[in-house]
């Protein structure tokens, strides 16, 4: 009798936590996903910052828009109330996430991913508004686990909003997007045998700057990146992709200079060096 | 001595430039290689002379894997075209301990209770045949026409996915290569970015 009892509770118990475990993906013990506000309401007429925070267990990583060799970016479906619209993400520059022969370009430990949300015009400030996304994504250490999270937060509308807790965190974010590149630089990019010859008239600066080709298959991602110093800058060399099929109009990305701040680089490439185009 | 050791250094640095060098692109003739399978039989691409076939990089834990198998979509592309007459290599490059790794008889175990029917599974655990190739992620997909030509290198289809329910509106550039190349046609869509999980070669 007593066996019997003992059996059926750990039959219940089995099957609470089989239950318990299955409303959980199994990538949730590798990574925290929320979903954050830079302030605390929407105020009528301003937009309003949100965005997707990712922690990271150690040796976990995520990706960036072009994710490189292997894996895939997250994707945000947002739900939000009606007359309301979200602004792309703003993706931070990313790691350069090397495991040779590949190398994949993408987030270790946090990231987040804002987004602006524009509220309709003519907004009453009594009603509290929901901001909702699903979100797709794959985390990877040697091995890779695909996740789906359904997030949301409750706002209320009020005439005057202020920053909360998290301003911090967006602040840090915002210094890692690309920036236009300044005005006194001159960058070119060049097509040369079976590479693309980056020519960067950017002033001296410690250590050597890194791209992040924005499209995929433009460059073999896991190829060093040789810096070479010219007068006024360097002079990039990135090894052409074997699957370019045609010659490539133009090259966007992100060029990470030794500061850690990053800029975006899109420039024609010409077919030759003696007849270079720049971007100024 | 310092001399040899330079020399040697030379001869070192001038191979491994002319590996990382060498990449097959679409139109160059494919390497050859040659590999045991999971039944214990050597096969050698150049045996397949006037015949198409396909190279399957494959890993049996890689979620990009298990969309294609536990869908059926694998399966149903390798009957298909081992039907007319294609052959059809499924690759396996992860080394011992790795995400992937199979013994001859945990894959030919896997192949029946998934209903693969790929021509032969090649068992390539020292990654040989993926570097070889240059094969980056579970699945990326090789052809190689009846003249021993790449045809096409890069991902199974266009949806760079987990999500089994894409498989139905994702452009098979497998089956769009075959069909193009069986009807002499020019290939629309030659490469595209590889996608899915890393190959798991030994570091």
């Amino acid at each position: 009798m007593n066996r019997l009892v003992w059996f059926f509770s750990v039959g219940a118990v089995g099957l609470a936590l089989a239950t318990l475990t299955s409303a959980h993906s199994p990538s949730d013990q590798h990574v925290k996903i929320e979903l954050i506000s830079e302030q605390d309401g929407i105020v009528p007429h301003g937009k309003i910052w949100v965005g997707i925070r990712f922690d990271l267990q150690d040796g976990w990583h995520t990706y960036w828009v072009n994710p490189g060799d292997s894996g895939e970016a997250p994707r945000i479906e947002w739900e939000l109330p009606e007359g309301f619209a979200a602004g792309a993400i703003q993706w931070p520059y990313p790691e350069r996430l090397s495991t040779p022969p590949f190398a994949d370009f993408g987030y270790e430990h946090q990231v987040l991913l804002i987004a602006a949300v524009q509220p309709p015009p003519g907004i009453k400030d009594e009603k509290s508004q929901r901001i909702a996304a699903r979100v797709h994504y794959l985390v990877c250490r040697d091995v890779c686990i695909p996740g789906q999270k359904q997030l949301e937060l409750t706002l209320p509308v009020k005439s005057l909003a202020v920053a909360g807790s998290n301003v911090q965190l967006f602040e840090a974010t915002r210094r890692r997007l690309p920036q236009p590149a300044p005005e006194s630089w001159k960058i070119s990019a060049a097509s040369l045998g079976d590479e693309f010859v980056l020519n960067l008239i950017i002033g001296r600066s410690a250590g050597a700057p890194q791209f992040f080709p924005l499209e995929e298959e433009q460059i073999e991602n896991a190829a060093p990146q040789t810096a070479n110093t010219i007068p006024g800058g360097f002079r990039l060399h990135l090894k052409k992709s074997r699957h370019l099929m045609k010659p490539l109009s133009r090259l966007r990305g992100v060029l990470v200079v030794g500061s850690g701040k990053a800029y975006r680089v899109d420039v024609p490439v010409s077919q030759s060096s003696s007849n270079v185009h720049t971007q100024s | 001595m310092k001399q040899n050791l330079w020399c040697g250094l030379f001869v070192a640095l001038l191979l491994i430039y002319s590996i990382s060098a060498y990449a097959q692109k679409i139109g160059d003739p494919a390497p050859e290689f040659q590999a045991t399978d999971s039944n214990g039989q050597t096969h050698r691409l150049s045996e397949h002379r006037g015949k198409f076939v396909v190279l399957e990089w494959h890993n049996n834990g890689c979620p990009y894997t298990r969309k294609h198998y536990e869908s059926g979509n694998m399966q149903r592309l390798q009957k298909e075209w081992t039907a007319l007459g294609v052959i059809w290599f499924t690759v396996i490059s992860s080394a011992p301990g790795q995400q992937g790794y199979v013994t001859a008889q945990q894959e030919n175990d896997y192949l029946k209770q998934m209903n693969g029917s790929p021509t032969a599974a090649l068992l390539d655990p020292q990654g040989v045949v993926g570097r070889l190739y240059s094969a980056k992620t579970t699945p990326h997909m090789f052809i190689i026409n009846s003249a021993g030509l790449l045809i096409y290198d890069g991902a199974i289809d266009s949806k760079a996915t987990t999500d089994k329910a894409d498989i139905a509106t994702a452009t098979n550039y497998v089956s769009q290569a075959l069909e193009e190349a069986m009807a002499g046609k020019p290939v629309t869509t030659p490469t595209s970015r590889p996608y899915g999980c890393s190959v798991k070669y030994a570091h």
